[in-house]
């Protein structure tokens, strides 16, 4: 059976789950003009731009021979809850014949959460499922850590490209993680690559620190983000984003380990008091954390014609005001030109320098 | 007397704009022309021009770029600063009018509006998507009503009655304007009318959620419309000043930070004006290197490559061999 899944992130851990479960696994390309302009071409035009994107990869998943894709729901008001049915019937209708397996939160709906878990089974063992389930989830974790180490260092590399380029290599050698002594080899392999990287020294006073927060899947993938982070990385901020995939994992599906989260929510509190679906509330909520963390600014991401950030959106003026901290939203959708976006980013970016060093003066 | 100036270079897709500053910082030269799809071409006529202006006695002692086309032009011309066009705007403002609090820019291509306190950006938005709040708007509006665009303001100060254009919308606006025109307005009305759907639009469109305070100043190509200019001091009920170089405030920005940047640095790269004769080409390639698949740019200067960029993993950028510009020029 050759099976897919949605390119959101740390794909090569998705595949690491699918592989030991011994699944001829079809990586979908990584999200380009072509899949946006294809998924654009086959969704209702009011669909959000998310929706868009999955369906272009999904087709090129299909293009490849996908037969099978597993993907995540959501549920709630926002759209996330029928996008798994729409991008079934669409595939259908291209001709395509395709099954599209949406996890939703267990707790939400256990019954339909265990038929999938046994769909993914297929004829393995629970304990290999288990076991399978736990080294995808340890590479995830790994990556998220470099990731996030990567992106606070980045912008102070002596080479321009060099964290990037460790990137890569990171990568690659965590796709040949088969087992906990893999990891290990990996992890140590992994330092090294990091230590090579030549960092000038830079004062923490000069240090711009700038959060990413919005919508789950552009923030978690650089392709349909523009490469946000790599972007305020050479204009030399570090980042940090609201969003790791293995924390979403952490929240959904372990319990007891979804306080941080939690926390996050507690904080939103006052501005939205019920969840609205998508990421609005826990957007708010990091907001508010980011800056108790001593963040310079925030940059909010917002998929066109999406909801829930549209909401975030509308309280972003009252918060910035409120919390004194600078927020910039960028809209994202199939024509959002990178040049306009780019004088954007770099405004903004200008705007927090003088704001601190404006501080340190007075 | 032999003199220094300041270059600040502003190349839009629509225009492109040079301005040079003495190091008093007073304001020797402008010069606006259109880009036509050629910044190169455009720049070159520019720099010749300011040659021509200001004699042999004076040497371009900094430059900086500003504008879609900053990083291109920043290439070629070898800049000391490559400035977003938002600072760049905001920097020129601040400094002929230290206490403004709120810049309207309305260009051909777009529009921006940002907000200052003690002299330093706090908040902006641009608007890029919609055309009813720009230059170009307008200009297709005056071609329709067969009117010169820079009569259009001075047309629109002689409206006697208050009519009500749609303007949330370009083709809205033009139907509703047709209408009103079967209705028997004047064409003086009907153009007050459409300034003030603009100027709606632009506050309701960029001013969403922000608070905009006085001192108020207009600049940017649609500036020179004195209709919109009322239009705005209608709507804010406060003066609105138009700055007297209006449209090359982004290239005099450019020009200011220029000069800042060589201050501190204590000389400049900008390349002389002999190396404009180089041809420079500009060329764009995907690496198929890896899956982030990234869009390359690459400059070349008789067919030696001296810039790129867009490679994230920094692999093209390492084949550049540092040769010295000159021995190539
Ligand atoms: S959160 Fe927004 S972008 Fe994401 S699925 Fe919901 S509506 Fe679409
Ligand atoms: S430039 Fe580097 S990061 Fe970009 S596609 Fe090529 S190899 Fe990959």
């Amino acid at each position: 059976m050759k099976v897919s899944f949605p390119y959101m992130g740390p794909v090569t851990a998705y595949r690491k789950l699918f592989e030991q479960l011994g699944y001829e696994v079809i990586v979908p390309p990584r999200p380009t003009q072509r899949t946006v302009e294809l998924g654009a071409k086959n969704s209702p035009e009011f669909a959000c731009f998310p929706f868009k994107v999955l369906m272009g990869s999904y087709i090129e998943a299909c293009e490849l021979g996908a037969e099978l894709i597993f993907s995540s729901g959501g549920h709630g008001p926002c759209r996330a809850g029928f996008y798994g049915e729409i991008h079934a019937r669409n595939l259908k209708n291209l001709g395509y014949q395709a099954e599209v397996v949406i996890f939703d939160e267990p707790l939400y709906n256990w019954k339909g959460f265990y038929n999938n878990v046994k769909r993914l089974k297929g004829d393995n063992s629970f304990f290999r499922l288990l076991r399978a389930t736990f080294l995808t989830y340890r590479v995830m974790s790994e990556l998220d850590k470099c990731e996030r180490l990567l992106h606070r260092i980045s912008p102070y590399q002596r080479k321009a490209g060099s964290a990037e380029k460790a990137w890569l290599l990171i990568q690659k050698e965590y796709a040949n993680v088969f087992n906990g002594k893999g990891l290990a080899l990996a992890r140590s392999k992994t330092e090294e690559i990091i230590k090579e990287i030549e960092l000038s020294k830079v004062e923490e006073r000069d240090r711009i620190k700038i959060g990413i927060i919005g919508e789950i899947y552009v923030v978690l993938e650089p392709s349909i983000n523009m490469g946000i982070e790599n972007i305020l990385n050479d204009l030399g901020c570090e980042t940090e984003r609201s969003q790791y995939l293995s924390e979403w994992v952490d929240y959904m599906l372990i319990p007891g380990k979804g306080k941080k989260e939690k926390g996050i929510m507690a904080k939103a509190e006052k501005y939205i008091d019920i969840v609205i679906g998508g990421h609005a509330k826990q957007n708010i909520g990091h907001i508010i954390d980011f800056k108790e963390r001593g963040f310079d600014g925030i940059v909010h991401l917002k998929p066109f014609a999406c909801l829930p950030e549209l909401v975030t959106e509308s309280i972003i003026p009252e918060m910035s005001r409120v919390y004194d901290i600078p927020i910039l939203t960028l809209s994202l959708d199939e024509q959002s030109g990178l040049t306009n976006n780019l004088t954007r980013i770099e405004a903004f970016v200008d705007l927090i320098r003088k704001k601190d060093r404006a501080r340190h003066i007075s | 007397m032999l003199s220094e100036v300041y270059v600040g270079i502003d190349v839009g897709s629509v225009s492109t704009n040079i301005a040079a500053i003495g190091s008093d910082q007073k304001i020797v030269f402008t010069y606006y022309t259109r880009t036509n799809g050629q910044p190169l071409v455009a720049i070159k006529k520019g720099l010749y021009r300011l040659k021509d202006e200001l004699g042999d006695d004076t040497t371009i002692a900094g430059v900086g770029t500003t504008g879609s086309g900053r990083q291109l032009a920043g290439v070629m011309v070898g800049a000391d600063i490559v400035k977003n066009e938002i600072t760049a705007h905001a920097v020129a403002t601040t400094n002929i009018k230290p206490d403004v609090r709120t810049i309207f820019e309305i260009g051909g291509q777009d529009s921006k509006l940002i907000l200052v306190k003690d002299g330093m950006v706090v908040d902006f938005a641009m608007n890029t998507v919609c055309a009813a709040g720009t230059g170009s708007f307008l200009d297709h509006q005056a071609e329709r009503l067969g009117l010169p665009i820079d009569r259009f303001g001075e047309m629109a100060l002689k409206s006697k009655t208050n009519v009500q254009i749609a303007g949330r919308c370009t083709v809205f606006a033009e139907s509703d304007m047709i209408a009103k025109q079967q209705y028997g307005f004047s064409k003086a009305d009907i153009i007050m009318g459409l300034c003030r759907a603009l100027v709606r639009n632009f506050i309701n469109n960029l001013g969403r959620g922000k608070m905009l305070q006085p001192p108020f100043v207009f600049q940017g190509g649609v500036a020179a419309n004195t209709g919109i200019k009322a239009a705005f001091e209608e709507e804010l009920k406060q003066t609105v000043t138009v700055p007297d170089y209006f449209d090359v405030m982004g290239a005099i920005g450019a020009a200011i930070l220029a000069w800042e940047e060589v201050e501190q640095k204590g000389c400049s790269s900008f390349r002389g004006l002999d190396s404009l004769k180089t041809d420079f080409t500009p060329s764009s390639f995907i690496c198929e290197g890896c899956a982030n698949m990234c869009e390359v740019i690459k400059v070349e200067a008789n067919e030696v490559t001296i810039a790129v960029w867009g490679d994230r993993c920094g692999k093209w950028k390492e084949n550049i061999k540092q040769v010295k510009l000159k021995e190539i020029i």
